[in-house]
């Protein structure tokens, strides 16, 4: 009998090759390659979540997949923003290409679907092109000079990242022999050799990149900008945690290595500094940004610094009380980050697809033109920032809380200015939607298919904010099984 | 197990939509079935606040206590936990009682976004009542935070020409204190040998000796910084004067009514309650930031063109006196000075609530709040000015209104601790002197020609009357407050 994932994999891989050839029998703008993958991505999600509940073994991949709750996490969470987008782009992506569209996403759906899975370095490369590839083409979907100069910088970025990935994984067989990841790091260990810290670091910037971790953050906002924005919350909620997935794999595993031998650059102190950088600079940049996709991405960064708050529990003492509590908030937050950033983004698709504006102007006074939408920003806002009682809350909490007393107080001394400081730009923003008076108070549509993503995506938030205990409960379960 | 609590915070914020469509779809019916829901919680707080009264729980027990698992995983548990005290329980009535007068006051006062505005006051009550019933630290933290959002959304929606400058000052401010606070309280939370956020498991510990003084300095201080600005503690009441000119005058008053006690009741229950040992300490230090508040605040109301300016710097003069009582007890070991908090934080919230209400009546009346252009009141609208002289009057604690009472013990506390405080007598003497400055220009001050001013109806004098005549009551039945408060005192007394 066919395991759950693999039915999954041959799914989302059978949608993906024949899509394209609703291209070649039909003209004109249906939706129908939308409406398939939908049900695909939601056939998908089920057949995750019951391979999470009821894992196996899979026959054809040995050792190269580990069906752990992890893995599901992660999967579920991929797969679940690239339905929310695929739904949203029903009124999105009209051009008479867009079975291509769709094709694309369900490609890069399978490829985070992998990514999740991998356990060994091979698999999770070519997870990762498989991810990437289709990625690079849809920044560049729209055909606008901004969309192509996206398009062009991503793809450019994220070759290098392979390569540098590429590069880290040969160091990583060169010096144990083995691709498997357990059997790398077991290797590190015992050999603790200059190499193996130089392979290290090169996984930290590889993996970087799509974590959107300063200093290997600069295309992100061009790209989020430039790309289609229903791309840009593909980009931001779901390959970027898959970033994340691959980082937790590979880097989490090795915490004992020092960069330097017997030195304080530690990989926990290499975590400490990525994180305070990463979220101060995210932060701070948004402050200043006039247009609502870049102040998107630049708060997108911020979050990343706040995820690996958990990295750096993890590695400063594994096995620890503070190290399953910060796994467990990395994985806590990445499942929230993933929908209230989604929802953010898409609350911006919708803006621009009906005002043709992402400039922050033109959320003066949305409150009374476009009221669900301007709600739906609210609340992902609130949550982004931390306000109790919704899920971004809690799973902050829990951040803060692994490296509250110990070696890193700075670091959540940190993570809680910054906290508070990114108030400023989320307040400002609710400030002028619902305050400041806008150029119109005519009503704008806003169509059925979004306004249905936005119910469920702050359904989400809310709920997991008043009831957390579910699914902080299987992601430290997650956490638990990963760290054994 | 008991609902009551529960009941009290589900309430109001699961009957704030319904108030929101019922306002949308009539005003009339909405506004009054928010005065009806609004009493209808003030007679359940009342219920409450009598139990406590007569059968005081023990220092350190709590009545109607709920507690449930709200959150566990590996070693980490949060428990719903409510539960109210002698501390607890005068705040509790006090904001259920204001929320009604505030929903009478707004009747003339408020005149757009009704529906959102009457809604908001419910989820306003109902974070409030949870703020000071919460037993557990994140569960205290949520509701704390939850309050900033409807404050966020009444000064800069309903409130003055500079309003979206105070709301946005406001809420950065407040925000960034209480995620400091936070702080305090995780790192707290991660050094104790066994863990919990529950504040009657916390001093159980502390009782038994298990949790380090040197484990206190941190959180004390970070805690400090959050309720030091809700208090405010000057120098971090810069938001306070902005927020309250912009505010509309019934907000003014959950502001000053209800808001600032967030700070005593933060300082008294937490600072001294979970880190007595630091506090003990540091008492002189924070007996000297009260009273320096206490001045400043005095000196600076006297400086004040604007009338209700004045009475927010009068606001930082009384919450000073909280501040100072509770830690003149910890150094002296006189338990008025932490009665006397508690007293004056319930007396402060009325006199100062009637007096924000009076400057919106007058600036709706006259035009203007401009203590310099109000002339003649006691002429033009006597009996505006009857009601301004007696909330003056209950403001700079003079008999019988029990604001005296409430100054007088915690000046009695602060003299037994430090004798020198007793220069601390001067600050009443110093708002007794702009307040009685201001009546002489406003309401002794001859009318001009030609000016015409609307007085209030009789339906305001008997709201009115409901701020005042408790305070008067108050000194003949001190015992309400006083009796369930002393177990509260003995207890954080004897803490350290």
């Amino acid at each position: 009998m066919l395991d759950y994932l693999t039915l999954t994999v041959a799914l989302l891989a059978g949608t993906g090759l024949l899509l394209p050839l609703l291209q070649v029998f039909r003209t004109g703008k249906g939706n129908l390659a939308g409406y398939i993958l939908a049900v695909v991505l939601g056939a998908s999600l089920l057949l995750v979540g019951l391979f999470t509940l009821y894992p196996s073994s899979v026959p054809w991949a040995g050792s190269l997949i580990a069906s752990d709750q992890l893995g599901g996490v992660f999967a579920l969470v991929t797969v679940g923003v690239t339905l929310a987008v695929t739904i949203a782009s029903f009124d999105f992506e009209k051009s008479t290409s867009n079975a291509i569209y769709y094709s694309l996403l369900a490609f890069t759906a399978l490829g985070m679907v992998l990514l999740s899975y991998s356990q060994d370095l091979l698999m999770l490369f070519v997870s990762w092109e498989l991810m990437s590839l289709p990625t690079y083409v849809l920044a560049g979907f729209s055909k606008t000079r901004q969309s192509n100069e996206a398009a062009v910088k991503y793809a450019i970025i994220g070759a290098m990242s392979s390569a540098v990935i590429l590069y880290a994984i040969s160091l990583a067989y060169g010096l144990t022999g083995y691709t498997q990841i357990s059997a790398v790091v077991s290797g590190f260990t015992a050999h603790p050799t200059a190499l193996a810290g130089v392979a290290t670091l090169l996984f930290v910037a590889g993996f970087g990149f799509k974590m959107s971790i300063v200093p290997f953050h600069m295309w992100i906002p061009d790209a989020y900008e430039g790309a289609p924005t229903t791309v840009s919350t593909l980009l931001a909620a779901a390959t970027k945690k898959a970033g994340f997935i691959a980082a937790i794999r590979v880097l989490l595993a090795i915490t004992t290595i020092s960069v330097v031998e017997g030195s304080v650059f530690t990989l926990a102190n290499v975590f400490a500094i990525l994180a305070l950088v990463t979220m101060t600079v995210g932060n701070i940049s948004a402050l200043t940004q006039k247009s609502m996709t870049r102040l998107l991405a630049y708060s997108s960064i911020a979050q990343a610094g706040y995820i690996l708050i958990g990295f750096v529990a993890f590695t400063n003492a594994p096995g620890s009380t503070a190290a399953t509590l910060g796994l467990t908030g990395t994985v806590f937050h990445v499942i929230n980050h993933a929908v209230m950033k989604g929802v953010a983004f898409l609350a911006a698709a919708l803006v621009l697809l009906q005002l043709r504006r992402t400039d922050l102007g033109a959320y003066d006074g949305l409150g009374k033109r476009m009221p669900i939408t301007a709600f739906t920003l609210t609340v992902a806002f609130l949550g982004l920032a931390g306000v109790p009682p919704l899920s971004g809350f809690w799973s902050k909490l829990i951040l803060i809380l692994s490296v509250a007393n110990g070696p890193y107080t700075w670091l959540a001394v940190a993570a809680i200015l910054n906290s508070a400081f990114s108030l400023g730009y989320y307040a400002w923003i609710i400030k002028r939607m619902y305050i400041d008076d806008g150029e119109s108070t005519e009503r704008v549509r806003e169509p059925f298919w979004f306004v249905l993503v936005f119910a469920i995506m702050v359904g989400l938030i809310i709920g997991i904010g008043l009831f957390p205990q579910q699914v902080i409960s299987f992601a430290s379960n997650a956490a638990a099984g990963f760290s054994g | 197990m008991s609902y009551v609590l529960s009941l009290l915070i589900a309430l109001p914020l699961v009957a704030a939509p319904f108030v929101y469509l019922a306002t949308r779809a009539n005003r009339r019916v909405g506004i009054y079935a928010s005065l009806a829901l609004s009493v209808v919680i003030t007679l359940i707080a009342g219920y409450v606040f009598w139990q406590v009264y007569s059968t005081p729980p023990a220092g350190g027990q709590y009545l109607f206590q709920e507690k449930y698992s709200w959150i566990s995983f590996s070693s980490f548990g949060l428990n719903y936990f409510l539960g109210v005290d002698g501390l607890s329980s005068p705040l509790l009535f006090v904001s259920a009682l204001l929320t009604v007068l505030v929903i009478i006051g707004s009747r003339r006062l408020i005149d757009h976004h009704e529906a959102e505005y009457y809604s908001l006051i419910f989820m306003f009550e109902g974070a409030i009542v949870g703020v000071f019933t919460s037993l557990n630290l994140i569960l205290f933290y949520i509701f704390w935070e939850i309050v900033l959002i409807p404050m966020f959304f009444f000064i800069g929606v309903w409130g003055g020409p500079r309003r979206k400058y105070a709301a946005l000052k406001f809420i950065i401010f407040t925000f960034a204190g209480s995620t400091v606070m936070l702080l305090g309280f995780l790192y707290f939370y991660m050094g104790m040998p066994s863990p919990s956020f529950d504040i009657p498991t916390i001093q159980a510990m502390l009782q038994a000796h298990q949790i380090p003084v040197a484990l206190e300095y941190v959180p004390l201080v970070a805690s400090f910084i959050g309720f030091a600005v809700k208090l405010p503690l000057v120098p971090f009441h810069t938001w306070l004067p902005d927020a309250h000119v912009e505010a509309p005058s019934p907000i003014s008053v959950l502001l000053a009514g209800v808001l600032l006690k967030m700070g005593g009741y933060g300082f008294l229950r937490i600072s001294i309650g979970l880190f007595p040992g630091a506090s003990a300490q540091y008492a002189w230090v924070f007996l000297v930031l009260g009273l320096f508040s206490m001045f400043y605040g005095a000196v600076a109301a006297l400086l004040q063109r604007d009338l209700k300016k004045m009475i927010a710097f009068t606001s930082i003069n009384h919450m000073g006196f909280v501040l100072f009582g509770a830690y003149a007890t910890l150094i002296s070991g006189n338990l008025l000075g932490i009665q006397g908090a508690i007293f004056q934080m319930f007396t402060h919230a009325l006199a100062v609530g009637s007096l924000f209400m009076l400057s919106g009546y007058i600036q709706h009346q006259a035009g203007t709040r401009e203590i310099p252009l109000l002339k003649g009141l006691g002429t033009t609208m006597p009996r505006t000015a009857t009601v301004l002289v007696l909330g003056a009057a209950a403001a700079m604690g003079l008999p019988p209104f029990s604001s005296f009472l409430a100054e007088f013990m915690v000046i009695a506390a602060g003299i037994s601790a430090y004798a020198v405080t007793a220069i601390s007598v001067l600050v009443p003497v110093i708002t007794a002197g702009y307040f009685l400055w201001m009546i002489k220009r406003t309401v002794l001050s001859p009318a001009e020609p030609g000016q015409e001013a609307h007085d209030m109806g009789w339906s305001d004098v008997v709201a009115f009357a409901v701020y005042l005549v408790p305070l008067v009551v108050l000194i003949v039945t001190s015992y309400l407050i006083l009796t369930p408060a002393l177990p509260v005192a003995q207890f954080l007394q004897r803490l350290p």
